[in-house]
């Protein structure tokens, strides 16, 4: 019989890297780049400081793997930085985070993701991290050589130095590491930095990424959000086992005490309750510690039982409307787009809130191809391994031809949009340990499907009035077109003389002139309404410099927001856009028009 | 010119098709003249226009018109409507005869070359078909009467006992022995009317099958043989030629006509009622279109229980059967053919289908005897001569 071994936590991911987002060099240089930047975004906002990241993404020469390059990551951060004790921990040992099940909608949960980032490096080219940090109590900072201890699960400081750094704080991480890069697309990097963009608006940004130039995305919001604190467990989101741990540690006091204090949801009200479906009444005078194990079985299945309210959702963080609404600007020239933040809800017994950005974009002109989706989850995008995901499902169920999108059946929408859906919550479900699916419970699909119709909702209107105008414009050129045709048919018919023909070309040209003043009207209508909502919307969020029309409906409470063109980024890598996709004609302009073509159409001669 | 017109007569028709076409223009023409939005008028071919009296025995139309004025959504259609009428008066004046499928390419031809005619291009067969179905209706004419036939398929007929003698446009007569056939069809493609019909010795009746192969197996395994009888494959929904031609038979030989095809909703709404009743969309020519004393011989809902058929359950969850269960019960409400005390039989029928949500193929009493490659047609004699029809 073989000897039974145990191993480190270090060893188990070592050699599963796979799991944690490492499974081919294309993703192991986003894996690692978005785990240093989630580290740095959650660092600043734990401390309230309106995060300023710099990143920049070389190839440095061969990678030690066929077909590999070896890639030079540096993320810097104007953070707290961190103490010579604690940088060995965070960047080389597993499982050792501040943050892990605590409750909270941070980025980061586990503490696996920066350390296998190290263990890459390392791998592949013999070399952790180097990272500099510098606190705000330090004259100096700390530049250090870190590895991970693999046999051990314990990070080892290599190399130590103090060097002169400008900044008053923050942290510098640099890897090298074997892998290949990827700029657009599903798992391209800016895609993933236009993510980031887009749900931090309080983060500015600059990038370099290969040959092309420093690119800038400045913050659009003072405010550094405040992740809030967590909340006690509901009884109701536990198993047992959890339930037994949970009462650990409160030590020696009653059970009565224990589930007042250590739960959310529970009073003296819902105690009485739960005596009503089994639980002993001697049981809550007595202390934890003599409470048996089958007897914490009767206690918990009686609590199940037991119809308590659902948890509290104070603890979820939104981006916000306004927030999405400007920051969605930075990715690109904008036609017109809609936000939506739901109120927070309990899915699955776990609080969650979900938001929604739909926007129209006038540098992606093709309208045959799918609608680009963006998943996040607590704020970080989802690149991977979409087709599982609850974000997906729910997009794809949603009927978007009755907004006035083009959609294949049960598919993405096609056009030149972007779909942004955020889903935050303090306990997110995914599929996996490199978080790059939400499990799509149905719960979650229903209430991801109602965020994105209320947006499609809004979106339609736009939609509705562009269709009205160019309806309007459609309809005139078809008069236009058919009416010549039909007198000249009727004349063959009826062998009517030219002179017959042409009273009956006059006629139909008054006929045609009515139309025309009709269409004119009906679209200047359409536009005027069009341009109350867009002037509303500006006001409402202070965004845009034209002149703020007064609302004749009132109280119609909106969010999507038109901006004014041409307040994107300088980004070297994007195409910059030329030309508005759609394009209007007045009716004026086709009435007259109409009026011109028909009569030299008519002027044809029988055949 | 008084052959050719003999030739293609389906009924006594005392209208003058170009004279009334040459007003309807001139009306349209004086309209314009006077910038007044001119107006075309047609029979509404719908359900909710639809007459029904056992004692005609199909539907018929009701008050109901369809009036286009010339506006943004008339204009194409109106335009289109007197381009196709001018080809189908010349081919009335010319004696020329053409298929729904030649004028299809006969307007493609002029739209692809004339650039004028450019934008009343069409973008299949189905729009073309609707200019001419809707020229029908304004004038309360035949097709046939327009000089247009549809290329039609189905009607497939086997008998020992039917001699069908037909006119040629040269005046010269062909006279067809279906005996004379084996198991290869007479098909009458889409001028019935036209045949003179005799039997050869004595008829019983007459079996339309809804599918051509089963109507075709029978036929090989000798039913034609054994029994005098007219056998038929309707080859699903009857095509003007089939209805035609059931109406010919029905009318020139007396026999008793019997249906038999799958037990589903859409079997006894879109393709019995259209054979018996004629349909809503075609109201105006249903009187000649029509076998109103055709008989739903099965498969009956007490077949399913008396020879144990093989069923099987029609989901609310596949799109085409669902659509057809919601056809059913609205048939129920809405059809007048349903809805008349004569057919109350029938309508059961559809409200079990409805009930039960099972449907039985035509094919399932194959299986009621496996050895006995007869089964089928025994069963069908059995249930003529004890009447398990309705």
């Amino acid at each position: 019989m073989s000897r039974i071994t145990t191993s480190s936590t270090a060893e188990y991911f070592a050699k599963n890297l796979q799991q944690v987002g490492f499974s081919s060099p294309l993703k192991a240089v986003l894996t690692t780049l978005k785990e240093a930047v989630d580290n740095s975004l959650d660092a600043c906002e734990e401390n309230g400081i309106a995060p300023e990241l710099t990143v920049s993404i070389q190839k440095v020469g061969k990678g030690s793997t066929k077909s590999s390059d070896l890639i030079e990551i540096i993320v810097e951060d104007n953070g707290p930085g961190l103490e010579l004790n604690d940088l060995a921990k965070v960047f080389g040992e597993y499982l050792a985070s501040s943050k892990f099940g605590r409750g909270q909608c941070s980025r980061g949960q586990q503490g696996i993701g920066i350390s296998a980032a190290t263990t890459w490096a390392q791998l592949t080219n013999a070399a952790g991290v180097r990272v500099t940090s510098k606190t705000k109590k330090m004259r100096k900072a700390i530049l250090a050589d870190i590895d991970v201890d693999i046999k051990a699960n314990k990070g080892i400081i290599k190399k130590k130095e103090t060097v002169d750094w400008d900044k008053p704080h923050g942290l510098k991480v640099e890897f090298r590491i074997d892998g290949r890069v990827q700029l657009n697309g599903d798992g391209g990097l800016i895609t993933y930095l236009d993510g980031t963009t887009l749900v931090n608006p309080h983060l500015s940004l600059n990038y370099k990424l290969l040959d092309s130039d420093w690119v800038h995305v400045g913050r659009v919001s003072e405010e550094v959000p405040k992740v809030p604190p967590p909340t006690l467990p509901h009884p109701h989101t536990m198993k047992l086992g959890e339930f037994m741990t949970h009462a650990g540690l409160y030590g020696k006091i009653t059970l009565d005490k224990f589930l007042k204090k250590g739960f959310s949801r529970i009073s003296e009200q819902t105690i009485n309750d739960m005596k009503k479906h089994g639980l002993k009444k001697d049981y809550l005078s007595r202390p934890l510690t003599s409470i048996k194990e089958t007897e914490y079985k009767t206690i918990f299945q009686a609590i199940q039982e037991t119809e308590l309210s659902n948890p509290t959702t104070r603890s979820v963080l939104t981006v916000g409307e306004e927030g999405l609404a400007k920051s969605i600007q930075r990715l690109g020239e904008i036609d017109f787009f809609s936000v939506n933040t739901r109120k927070p809800r309990i899915c699955d017994h776990k609080p969650v809130v979900v938001e929604v950005a739909i926007a129209r974009f006038l540098n992606l002109v093709d309208t045959e191809e799918a609608a680009q989706l963006l998943r996040f989850a607590n704020r970080v995008p989802l690149q991977f391994d979409k087709a599982a995901c609850a974000i997906t499902k729910a997009v794809e169920s949603v009927n978007w031809r009755s907004y006035g999108l083009t959609q294949p059946k049960n598919s993405m929408p096609l056009g030149p949009y972007v779909f942004a859906v955020a889903v935050t919550s303090p306990f997110i479900k995914f599929k996996n340990a490199s978080k790059e699916t939400i499990d799509a419970s149905d719960e979650l699909v229903e209430e991801i499907r109602r965020a994105l119709m209320q947006a499609g909702q809004r979106l339609s209107r736009h939609i509705r009035a562009e269709d009205r105008a160019a309806d309007l414009e459609r309809k005139i050129q078809h008069i236009e077109k058919f009416a010549p045709i039909l007198v000249h048919g009727l004349a063959e018919i009826v062998s009517a003389p030219k002179k017959r023909e042409k009273a009956a070309e006059e006629g139909l040209k008054k006929i045609l002139g009515r139309d025309a003043d009709d269409a004119e009207d009906k679209l200047k209508e359409a536009e005027g309404q069009l341009k109350i909502l867009k002037a509303k919307q500006r006001k409402k969020l202070g965004i845009g410099e034209e002149a703020v029309e007064e609302d004749e409906d009132g109280g119609d409470e909106v969010s999507e927001v038109v901006v004014a063109k041409g307040t994107k980024k300088k980004t070297a890598t994007k195409k910059a856009a030329t030309k508005k996709a759609v394009k209007k004609t007045t009716a004026k302009a086709a009435a007259k028009k109409v009026a011109k073509t028909t009569a030299k159409k008519s002027a044809r001669s029988k055949k | 010119m008084a052959r050719r017109e003999k030739m293609i007569r389906i009924r006594e028709l005392d209208k003058n098709i170009p004279k009334m076409s040459v007003d309807i223009c001139n009306q349209m023409l004086t309209d314009l003249e006077n910038a007044k939005r001119p107006v075309i008028e047609a029979v509404k071919c719908s359900l909710d226009n639809s007459n029904y009296d056992p004692k005609v025995g199909f539907l018929t139309p009701g008050d109901k018109k369809i009036r286009s004025e010339l506006n943004v959504s008339s204009v194409q259609k109106m335009a289109r409507t007197v381009f196709m009428l001018n080809i189908l008066l010349n081919n009335i004046k010319s004696g020329a005869v053409n298929t729904k499928r030649e004028l299809y390419y006969i307007s493609k031809g002029f739209m692809k070359s004339d650039p004028f005619y450019k934008p009343l291009d069409f973008d299949d067969q189905p729009e073309s078909d609707s200019v001419i179905d809707f020229i029908c209706d304004m004038l309360e004419v035949y097709r046939e009467e327009m000089n247009c036939f549809a290329g039609d398929r189905g009607g497939q007929t086997y008998s020992q006992h039917l001699l069908v003698t037909e006119t040629l446009s040269d005046g010269t007569k062909a006279n067809v022995d279906l005996s004379t056939l084996g198991t290869t069809p007479f098909q009458p493609k889409n001028k019935p009317q036209q045949f003179q019909l005799k039997k050869k010795g004595k008829i019983d009746f007459c079996l339309v099958v809804e599918s051509e192969g089963t109507a075709n197996t029978l036929v090989a395994n000798g039913i034609t043989k054994r029994h005098n009888c007219i056998v038929i494959g309707a080859q699903g929904v009857p095509s003007n030629g089939v209805r035609g031609w059931c109406k010919t038979i029905e009318d020139q030989l007396k026999v008793p006509m019997y249906f038999y095809g799958d037990l589903d909703a859409y079997t006894m709404q879109n393709i019995y009622r259209t054979l018996k009743a004629g349909s809503a969309a075609s109201l105006i020519r249903n009187s000649d279109f029509s076998a109103p004393d055709v008989k739903f011989l099965g498969v009956l809902p007490e077949d399913v229980k008396k020879y144990d058929l093989h069923c099987y359950s029609v989901g609310e969850k596949d799109a085409a059967e669902a659509r057809s269960l919601k056809k059913a019960r609205d048939v129920l409400a809405n059809d007048p053919f349903f809805k008349d005390k004569k057919n109350k039989d029938l309508a059961a029928i559809l409200r079990w289908l409805v009930k039960e949500k099972k449907r039985c193929e035509q094919q399932a009493v194959f299986s009621v005897d496996p050895k006995n490659p007869r089964i089928l047609e025994e069963i069908i004699v059995d249930k003529i001569k004890k009447g398990s029809y309705v």
